[in-house]
């Protein structure tokens, strides 16, 4: 049941907030190096994986530690932690030949949203 | 959804009526305390801000061993400042340098550091920016007045989970002498999304 | 859901309004909006995910056309609906003596 979160407590929610990083042993699927596919899901719930990214071809640059999954906790059907990565894909993956050769997009995927590219 | 939802996209009094009611509403049912409300938005107006941020920057520049720090680790670095607490819980701090420049978006949303840099302007959280930040940066860029070189490589960050980002911009030329909080004056927000480039030290900021 | 607000890449969205200006809030409704939907979530009414997830509702065209906050109360009233904590005729009761009171 929802309670009433009073001003005595203001400075001290600001400075702690609420992280959404879990303390879990969670066996991480991939590691910095990878080259990874984002899988093409398109679920009518809610999902952290923009439509740009679904099904393109990036590589892991850094495992974040282990979150929270948005697409289970948003219908409470548990947090179900698992790591999340720093994910690179170049700009002309995403958006065709035309996209500046150099120039490369960062996004945070869970392993939920990823499969290695073969 | 109800006629009343409708119209408050029409009569802009209705939206400040609405959500009067609902405040009144919650705390006549003992589930909201105005006093915290307020508490809020005064560390948010008047507390909270780039020039938090502004700091980090400055520190990193003037300390090679914090910036090591900075970057590995942002979350714990940013807290050596005290800047910790709600939407920067985890952070990660990515630095510009000759060959590269960083630029940050929430493309679903608007997720945004605030203990450094306070609340996000309109325009990060509004449709345009959103959208074309990922796919013509140079071109979102260009419109707040900065040109990138062809051979200076863009990296958009989307902050689409929980880590918030910050950009380390690079220390201006000219700024040898000056001490942190001189370097923390010429650290501008925008140069902290990556949609702008700190000031240099002859334009002044007096 | 691949709804608007799923926006990365999406053209004809208009230019980028950078009013160097603005302030932080632009008026009080925004204010008590702000704090609301933090104590609301402090005082365990939705979870981040599913505040998001509420807002991802909105009608897209209204989305797009509201202010920002706006869409901080359609979640905020999602929930508070949801379990029972608000009504939609309360609100519009609330609103009708509101408005009379300050006539």
């Amino acid at each position: 049941m929802p309670t009433m979160f009073a001003a005595a407590g203001v400075d001290d929610l600001i400075k702690t907030g609420g992280s959404c990083r879990v303390n879990a042993d969670v066996k991480a699927r991939f590691v910095p190096g990878d080259k990874i596919v984002a899988r093409n899901i398109n679920p009518v719930s809610h999902t952290r994986l923009p439509q740009y990214v679904r099904g393109k071809h990036g590589t892991v640059e850094r495992d974040h530690g282990v979150f929270v999954f948005p697409d289970t906790n948003a219908v409470l059907k548990g947090e179900r932690p698992q790591h999340v990565y720093s994910v690179m894909f170049t700009a002309r993956e995403l958006w065709g030949p035309q996209a500046p050769e150099k120039d490369k997009v960062y996004i945070d995927l869970w392993d939920d949203y990823m499969d290695p590219a073969g | 959804m109800s006629k009343a939802h409708e119209h408050d996209h029409d009569n802009r009094s209705d939206i400040s009526l609405r959500v009067k009611a609902v405040e009144s509403l919650l705390i006549e049912k003992g589930l909201l305390d105005p006093a915290a409300i307020d508490k809020l938005v005064d560390a948010y107006e008047h507390k909270i801000g780039p020039h938090n941020g502004a700091r980090v920057v400055a520190r990193a520049w003037s300390d090679p061993s914090y910036k090591q720090r900075l970057l590995k680790d942002g979350t714990a670095a940013i807290a050596e400042l005290g800047f910790t607490g709600i939407q920067g819980e985890d952070m990660v701090v990515v630095e510009n340098t000759s060959g590269v420049h960083n630029m940050v978006v929430c493309t679903l949303c608007s997720c945004y550091p605030w203990p450094t840099l306070g609340l996000p302007p309109n325009w990060y959280k509004a449709a345009p920016y959103r959208s074309r930040a990922v796919i013509d940066p140079r071109g979102v860029i260009e419109e707040f007045g900065l040109k990138i070189p062809e051979s200076t490589e863009v990296r958009v960050w989307d902050s689409n989970a929980e880590l918030r980002y910050l950009v380390l911009p690079e220390r201006p030329a000219g700024t040898e002498g000056l001490d942190e909080a001189a370097l923390a004056k010429l650290v501008t927000r925008d140069s902290m999304i990556g949609v702008g480039l700190p000031l240099s030290p002859d334009r002044g900021t007096e | 859901m691949n709804g608007i607000h799923d926006l990365g890449g999406r053209h004809g969205m208009g230019p980028i309004d950078i009013d160097p200006e603005q302030p932080i809030f632009h008026a009080d409704w925004e204010r008590r909006m702000f704090g609301m939907f933090i104590l609301a979530f402090a005082g365990g009414h939705f979870n981040i995910d599913q505040f998001r997830a509420a807002i991802e509702k909105m009608k897209p065209a209204e989305y797009l056309e509201s202010d920002y906050y706006e869409h901080w109360l359609y979640s905020l009233e999602t929930w508070c609906k949801a379990n029972g904590s608000l009504t939609d005729e309360e609100i519009e009761n609330r609103m009708r003596k509101l408005s009379k009171g300050a006539a």
